[in-house]
């Protein structure tokens, strides 16, 4: 295989990689904040998409100009989703704080089950397809075999200024901080003053927001949603920060890039794109057999 | 001299960087009560699951009447006669108080395919017997408490899910039993009256060893034969209470000074 | 004297066990007899304002039943003579059946609802018993159904009931494939591996040509001694629907795995299951083998799910890929939920309802994973135990004083 080539593949796997790190951002910080895995999450992202098509839909009446649009569909959308995910949050989730988490897993993966249907049912036309607008510039650059994408360069840049800046985020902002006493231990984080349903509502939200984005980001980068895209993406994002660690930002970047990489390699080695999948969650099955805890978080020992 | 049932030779358990139990040397002989005591965070419980295969030691052996058991998983241990309690109560509250105290006797019971689902007059026979070996054992206890064991464990009040938790310890007649600091979440009569049942018991069974966590010094001064001070996972002191309870180094741990 | 007392007193007691033994028995039929008509009508009737007027009319009763403690009555005989129930029951279904006779779509429904009783009792001991949580139910019941399917045709010297019980046990091998994962990890990992389990499953048999690709695989009817499953019932057995004849073995299959669940759970085997479930680092304490347990609750939850999928695939004479989707999977789950985790009894009103209830209201089968994912939150949210909540264990029937 010649240099260009290779070049596309990493750049397309790097697409790939950093929408998946995006949603496994958001898995790893609700797991670090409450210990539970939100399986809805797939699904909001699904809705970001939606709802950012739909105010297309209605800037486009209004002959908005592009980066205006744009600009618009990625503060509704994200708002939109943060809310969303933090009402999720108060309503479903910390009612549930005190029952078996098996509880908490079921009503967020019936949640989502909801979401979907409803787009489904109720979007217009919803359970085809849907044509999303190219709205980043379509230049690209050939080298050889490689054809160079801005959109892909724009999407990469964005996605990974996301992960940055929710780092800073957590790292150097009072809320950051709070949220981090939080994951570390709940009871100390609450006498110390944090107000603990506060910080907890804002990680659901900032979650949920950084999913809206990558689901935007993908309807962007293919051009086509539908409303049963979150369901993969999510249990990609899922195992991404599984495989990585849970609780770990890094180890989130690290499992999503790794997942875009093996999906990658299983699309050079099998002539059935199918199999790329197939091949994929193969390999992060027995990854997860091998090292349960995830290959960055440090292992934690139970309370007895 | 009684003989060593129990014995550990420099046994360390560490996470990361902490070393949570350093080097530790302990005895323990037939029949012995033994006080466990230390402040927060000395490494009691952790050496209590060390001990019973939870943690694996890093370094260091376990020795049960001189047969090294190191790093034997929690199964073994049991299987080994040493059984115990923990500090928050682990029961299976959604259960009957029958069927959590037959969970404890697990090494006595059938688990054979015919006779649990096919030859049920057998298995009939096998219930019936540890109904009546369970009833006993509560009845010990509490007289009010044997007539509660069709009841759900979330039913009882917290002394009797700390009785039920001490009987499942014991229904299986270890040879070493573990008590992780029975008395939190009850009163001093509660505990006194609990301790007073055990001793009751000890009576009978004058072989059984016992290591008992507990803060209240009170009851450690009134119930152990011998004490084991912890302190940052190091043993700092070992005797009788009231001889261990002077010593400055001992002070010293509990109250903060150098 | 006072010996006298007692022998009379005794003698009473017993002429009393005996004549109230026959009451309880005739309740029992009663009860048999009443949930025959009432499922008849649910089954047979077809203008949504009859379904509509008896959903309206049950829940009364129910309610009306349950107030005047006769509901509770009934159970508490039912839990006294709990074999005779179970047969009374089981006539009472084969009763149902031949009124059904020629009836082909009420009979297909009464056989799904049976073999997803079936899928639901292994979940049930997966779940309610063992705490292992099975995302993927509906992809071993479809690896049963290929099974089935392929066995079938390949192997068709061999007996169909060896190839129902051989699709049975695929189902369990192949989800042995999943048993080093699912006991490394635990609770949400192991939902993950499931959840993965079963897309991969199906995006496997959608690009495999060997098994049909998307087009999916036609299955050859069930035959026994002679007896072609997919022929009208024999008339000289009074004639009928071709569905009687799987309605029939999905009414035995479910009946053996009911009466399996009910047996474990009041067995050594359940009472460890339910430890494994409730706490692992306290049942590994006194001596429980965690990983045995969880890997029989698992296997054999497995292999009722191929099993009932082995008689669905004989029963449609045709599978695809697109009948074994996730959505299925929660549905699943979703029985075993509005039932009450872990009660195998609930589990039939639930699969019922899920079952039979989007295939009435022409407005609900469009709607129906969106209902029924709502009706799951508000049961989580508000009733978390389900509709008819698991009770304390009871090893043998209680005796009646």
């Amino acid at each position: 295989m010649d240099l260009g080539f290779f070049a596309q593949y990493l750049i397309n796997g790097l697409v790939q990689g950093i929408t998946y790190a995006l949603v496994a951002v958001g898995f790893t910080l609700f797991f670090g904040v409450l210990d539970v895995i939100k399986f809805s999450h797939g699904d909001v992202l699904m809705l970001g998409a939606f709802t950012a098509l739909a105010l297309f839909l209605g800037l486009d009446r209004l002959s908005t100009p592009t980066w205006l649009s744009l600009t618009i569909m990625l503060c509704l959308g994200t708002l939109t989703m943060a809310l969303l995910g933090a009402l999720l949050c108060k309503f479903l989730v910390l009612p549930l704080k005190e029952s078996p988490p098996l509880n908490t897993l079921l009503i967020t993966l019936m949640f989502g089950s909801v979401i979907r249907e409803s787009v489904r049912l109720f979007f217009p036309n919803g359970s085809n397809p849907k044509p999303f607008p190219a709205l980043l510039p379509e230049t690209s650059i050939n080298w050889g075999n490689l054809n160079l994408r801005l959109d892909s360069v724009i999407l990469i840049f964005t996605g990974a200024l996301a992960i940055v800046l929710t780092h800073l985020f957590i790292q150097k902002t009072r809320m950051g901080l709070a949220i981090r006493a939080v994951a570390q231990d709940e009871e100390t984080a609450r006498l110390m003053g944090i107000n603990f349903t506060k910080t907890v509502l804002m990680t659901f939200a900032l979650g949920s927001g950084l999913a809206a984005l990558s689901g935007i980001s993908t309807g962007l980068y293919y051009q086509e949603i539908n409303f049963s895209m979150g369901l993969m993406l999510g249990v990609i994002g899922f195992s991404a920060a599984v495989v990585g660690g849970l609780g770990s930002i890094y180890g989130a970047i690290v499992g999503g890039l790794l997942f875009a990489f093996l999906q990658t390699l299983g699309a050079i080695w099998f002539s059935v794109p199918a199999y790329k999948d197939v091949f994929a969650f193969t390999v992060i099955i027995m990854l997860m057999a091998w090292r349960p805890t995830g290959l960055l978080a440090d292992r934690s020992a139970e309370r007895v | 001299m009684r003989p060593v049932v129990l014995k550990t030779v420099e046994l360390t358990v560490s996470f990361g960087g902490l070393k949570a139990l350093n080097c530790l040397d302990f005895e323990l002989c037939e029949g012995q009560f033994l006080g466990l005591i230390g402040p927060n965070g000395s490494g009691k419980t952790t050496f209590f699951n060390a001990l019973t295969g939870i943690y694996s030691p890093a370094s260091g052996n376990v020795f049960l009447y001189g047969e090294k058991i190191t790093g034997a998983s929690p199964n073994k241990v049991y299987d080994y006669g040493i059984t115990r309690t923990f500090q928050r109560s682990r029961l299976a509250t959604p259960l009957s108080v029958l069927d959590n105290l037959i969970i404890g006797n697990q090494r006595n019971l059938n688990f054979g395919l015919w006779q649990n689902i096919f030859d049920r007059k057998r298995f009939k026979a096998e219930l019936k017997k540890q109904t009546e070996i369970a009833e006993a054992l509560l009845s010990r206890f509490s007289r009010d408490l044997a007539a509660l064991l069709f009841k759900p464990v979330s039913s009882l009040s917290m002394i009797d899910r700390r009785r039920v938790e001490v009987c499942r310890a014991l229904i299986s007649e270890p040879k070493i039993l573990l008590l992780d600091e029975p008395s939190a979440g009850m009163t001093p009569d509660e505990t006194r009256a609990l301790m007073d049942e055990l001793q009751d018991w000890r009576k009978q069974h004058p072989l059984l060893a016992t290591i008992l966590i507990e803060h209240e010094m009170e009851l450690i001064n009134k119930v152990s034969d011998t004490c084991v001070v912890l302190n940052y996972g190091e043993k700092i002191a070992e005797g009788r209470y009231s001889d261990v309870a002077t010593k400055t180094s001992v002070r010293a741990a509990y109250l903060g000074e150098d | 004297m006072a010996a006298n007392r007692l022998v009379g007193r005794s003698f009473c007691g017993t002429r009393l066990i005996t004549m109230s033994d026959l009451k309880t028995k005739l309740e029992i039929l009663l009860g048999v007899a009443l949930c025959v008509v009432v499922l008849y009508g649910f089954l047979y009737l077809e203008h949504e304002w009859e379904i509509g007027l008896l959903l309206v009319i049950l829940p009364l009763a129910i309610l009306f039943l349950k107030r005047a403690n006769i509901l509770s009555d009934y159970q508490q005989a039912a839990r006294t003579i709990p074999r005779f129930t179970l047969i009374s029951f089981i006539v009472g279904v084969l009763v149902l059946i031949v009124l059904l006779r020629d009836e082909h779509f009420a009979l297909l429904m009464l056989t799904t609802v049976l073999l997803y009783v079936t899928v639901s009792l292994g979940l049930t001991i997966q779940f309610g018993f063992a705490g292992l949580v099975n995302f993927a139910a509906i992809a071993f019941f479809g690896i049963g159904a290929y099974s089935m399917a392929v066995l079938n045709y390949h192997f068709h010297a061999l007996p169909d009931l060896l190839i129902i019980l051989f699709s049975g046990l695929t189902s369990a091998l192949l989800g042995a494939l999943l048993i080093l994962p699912i006991l490394r990890t635990k609770g949400h990992y192991a939902a993950l591996i499931t959840i993965a389990f079963g897309i991969l499953l199906r995006t496997f048999l959608e690009v495999n040509d060997v098994f049909g690709g998307p087009q999916g695989l036609k299955v050859g009817a069930i035959e026994i001694l002679g007896w072609n499953f997919s022929d009208s019932f024999p008339s000289v057995l009074g004639g009928g629907s071709f569905y009687m004849a799987y309605a029939i073995m999905a009414l035995l299959l479910a009946a053996i795995a009911y009466l399996l669940t009910r047996l474990i759970e009041a067995s050594w085997f359940g009472l460890n299951m339910d430890s494994v479930r409730l706490d692992e680092v306290a049942s590994a304490s006194f001596g429980i083998n965690i990983p045995r347990w969880k890997i029989t609750a698992f296997m054999l939850g497995n292999f009722f799910a191929g099993l009932a999928g082995a008689i669905y695939a004989a029963m449609s004479g045709f599978i695809a890929p697109a009948s074994f989707n996730f959505s299925d999977s929660l549905l699943l789950v979703s029985i075993v939920l509005l039932g009450g985790i872990g009660n195998a009894v609930a589990v039939i009103p639930a699969a019922l309802l899920i079952v039979v209830l989007p295939e009435k209201f022409q407005v609900i089968q469009e709607y129906r994973l969106l209902l029924f994912g709502i009706v799951v939150i508000l049961i989580l949210r508000f009733r978390p135990s389900g509709l008819m909540p698991r009770g304390l264990r009871q090893y043998f029937p209680r005796s009646s004083t």
